[in-house]
């Protein structure tokens, strides 16, 4: 089976080319780290497989995601790399393909976004170009599939020709550093291929490299050898260090190549990017830019689009279904227990939390369109003075914006941050983020007590969210390690005008997960929590008040009392919530036997006021992370200390914050 | 001089990054902003914020206190 892997800077569209070339489709991005694992695809011809790999500016890693793709140059033998380069950004691609010739393995160069180059005035003699650095090079356009089919061709063959032969590219590195290569691969034991990268590798300051290294070499041979390299290469070349003079040799070379190949024909003029970015980057308009852009998505989301289409969902399920369901039931006769179990257990559960699809899907086309423009990286930079002062840095709300979707995905994110410290802090932070299942919770309340004010109260839960991870960041950054210093650096990548079929699908990627939960793990939540309703100590079919849901909700109901929802319906919901957020929905609509979303409605105005409704959604949002969240919090961190430490945290702040808003709200006369 | 003494949108030589970060040089090193490169400074978000450079058509972000620590000389 042939193996392609793709590697090249990142943000130069290696994904949208996997999508094309691939039967799968991943989620693609207009950012810098979208990409965070490995990703294995089979070929569209069915001849071979494709990685899909994290994006990297040169072999060593800086982050976390970098390390992905060194590890598995290290540990696999790919067949052959596919190594994508962005077109108007030649110079700087080049550095990583010159490591990649090195590697030994065959090379052919995808030169992706062709078009962009040849409208800024770049105009790349193609041929030429594949003279100069000897490997087929392919023009392609990602983004629509032009060329694709030729770099596949192009890609097999150079695969097919390579055999098992490895033909590692030689460049002239100067006499000091050729000695000590020489004297590097004399150490490395003969099994181990492409011996002449390794030792550049090594030289560079490649640490995965030089922990694989240590096991067959002395470590302090290696830390000797690579000393004195240093000290020869400082006197040499007035004081740079080895990975800088690698680099400039590097450069020397990229610079022959392109010296004919490409030609600027047009003077660099003011594109549309600038532009934009005159306006949303701008030093008054920035932040109220982006808080606007919030508050439009929650407009969008409840007010104009999200909220009617959940309505009319919610009649069509609560209506048409159930009666269709019901009558069905009856016409063949099915016992009493059944009707109850699927009327009153997964129609009221699963249907309670599925109507609320339509308001998820358009946050999600949101979160979709602000990845793939490229305003995350201005988002980020935006934001990166406030979130210093926390002590993170900008690139830590790319996690927490994704986390608005979902807090899984938003908690993988993380990995791109550089600065371990960080890194942990932003996981940690992460879940305070409101996520999607818990928009349900809200649509369900402010509905029913808020119903002139909707956005307005969500999007001050969002910010609640936001203001109490930045306050716990700089009280966590005081206490946690705190000798580690900050740092950022982020790449702008030009504006592109989303494409819809790009959207819709990013969109649908994120959101069927949320469908999908709700036909199994809800489905199965409500069916159990249904059956604790109708069960108690004096058997089956008992009233709700006397059952084992009773039984478990008074257990915590007056832990919550201060707070203001000290009936144990509540508490029955908090418990169960723990396993996803939306089953706080499920379990209200079975607990209080609700057919229709406006029955639930109307049951719940007899046991919350408004006051308590908002101390119950606070609680909600910052309580615990849900059983997804915290088993992804496990295997980012590898720690069950800061796993416990998320859980437990969150659920004091929830505490004192719900109960000093419910306190508070009712010294000022609310209720 | 600094970079962030230069006027914005003017072409500078880096003349030296010793003082920056090391991980943010690495990273400048990594989009090809090096002793010898030719870039310019745009723009500057408010409250002491990041500022923003480009090299080549190519736009990054980094904090004011790195660009401080870019000297630069006019081309």
């Amino acid at each position: 089976m042939m193996k392609l892997a793709l590697t090249g800077n990142p943000n130069t569209g290696k994904t949208s080319l996997f999508n094309m070339l691939t039967d799968s489709y991943e989620y693609v991005g207009n950012w810098a780290g979208v990409t965070i694992e490995k990703k294995v695809g089979m070929l569209n011809n069915k001849r071979g497989q494709l990685i899909d790999l994290p994006g990297i500016y040169s072999l060593s890693p800086l982050s976390r995601d970098e390390g992905v793709t060194t590890l598995y140059l290290l540990d696999e033998t790919p067949s052959m790399l596919l190594n994508v380069v962005d077109a108007s950004q030649l110079e700087r691609n080049l550095h990583l393909t010159i490591q990649l010739l090195e590697y030994g393995r065959p090379v052919v160069l995808a030169l992706n976004m062709i078009d962009v180059a040849n409208k800024r005035g770049l105009n790349i003699d193609v041929q030429l170009l594949a003279q100069q650095i000897g490997i087929p090079i392919v023009p392609v356009i990602a983004r629509t599939g032009y060329g694709c089919d030729v770099l596949l061709e192009t890609s097999m063959q150079a695969s097919d020709d390579s055999g098992s032969a490895t033909s590692s590219r030689r460049f002239d590195y100067g006499p000091v550093l050729e000695e000590a290569i020489g004297k590097l691969e004399a150490m490395l034991p003969k099994e181990l291929t492409s011996a002449r990268w390794l030792a550049l590798q090594l030289l560079e300051g490649n640490i995965p490299v030089l922990q694989k290294l240590r096991q067959h070499v002395d470590p302090v041979r290696l830390q000797t050898l690579y000393d004195e390299t240093e000290k020869l290469v400082q006197e040499q070349a007035n004081g740079k260090k080895l990975a800088d003079y690698i680099r400039d040799r590097r450069a020397a070379v990229i610079q022959g190549w392109l010296q004919h190949a490409v030609l600027e024909t047009k003077e660099q003029r003011t594109t549309l990017s600038e532009r934009i970015d005159a306006i949303v980057m701008n030093k008054f308009l920035g932040i109220p830019v982006f808080l606007a852009f919030m508050y439009l998505t929650f407009k969008l989301t409840f007010d104009w689009f999200g909220t009617p289409l959940s309505d009319g969902l919610d009649s069509l399920l609560n209506g048409f279904v159930r009666d269709s369901l019901s009558s069905f039931l009856d016409s063949v006769g099915a016992a009493a227990f059944i009707k109850a179990v699927l009327l009153d257990g997964v129609i009221s559960g699963v249907g309670g939390v599925l109507v609320f699809v339509p308001q998820i899907f358009m946050l999600f086309l949101i979160i979709s369109f602000i990845e793939d423009s490229g305003y995350m990286a201005r988002i980020a930079t935006v934001m990166d003075k406030l979130l210093e002062g926390v002590g993170l840095n900008g690139k830590a709300f790319i996690p927490m914006i994704i986390g608005f979707g979902c807090n899984v995905p938003g908690i993988m994110a993380a990995r791109t941050i550089e600065q371990p410290k960080e890194r942990l802090l932003t996981i940690l932070l992460t879940p305070l983020m409101s996520c999607s299942a818990r928009l349900s919770v809200y649509s369900l309340f402010v509905g029913t007590f808020f119903e002139k004010n909707q956005a307005l109260i969500v999007l001050s839960l969002y910010v609640l969210g936001v203001v109490v991870a930045l306050v716990l960041a700089k009280l966590f950054s005081f206490t946690l390690a705190k000798e580690e210093e900050s740092m950022f650096i982020v790449e702008m990548p030009p504006y592109r005008v989303p494409q819809w079929r790009t959207l819709s699908r990013s969109t649908w990627e994120k959101g069927k997960g949320f469908v999908r939960k709700a036909g199994t793990f809800i489905f199965g939540g409500s069916v159990v929590i249904w059956m604790l309703g109708y069960s108690g100590f004096s058997g089956w079919n008992v009233p709700m008040n006397e059952s084992f849901l009773q039984s478990v909700g008074s257990l915590i109901s007056p832990i919550m009392e201060p707070l203001g929802f000290g009936n144990w319906q509540a508490g029955a919901a908090l418990i169960t919530g723990f396993l996803a957020k939306e089953v706080v929905v499920s379990t209200m609509g079975i607990i209080y036997a609700a057919p229709t979303e406006a029955g639930l409605e109307g049951a719940i105005t007899q046991f919350f006021t408004p006051l308590q409704a908002y101390s119950f959604m606070v609680f909600i949002l910052l309580y615990v992370p849900c059983l997804a969240t915290v088993g992804v919090i496990r295997s980012e961190t590898k720690s069950a200390k800061w796993t416990w430490f998320s859980v437990i945290y969150a659920l004091i702040v929830a505490y004192i914050i719900a109960f000093i808003i419910y306190r508070a709200g009712l010294l000022l006369g609310f209720h | 001089m600094t970079l962030l003494e230069t006027s914005f949108g003017s072409n500078v030589k880096v003349m030296n990054l010793d003082n920056v970060h090391a991980l943010v040089r690495r990273r400048l090193g990594d989009l090809g902003v090096m002793e010898g490169s030719v870039i310019s400074l745009r723009k500057a978000m408010p409250f002491g914020g990041p500022c923003t450079i480009e090299i080549k058509g190519q736009w990054i972000a980094i904090r004011r206190k790195d660009a401080g620590s870019i000297l630069v000389e006019a081309v």
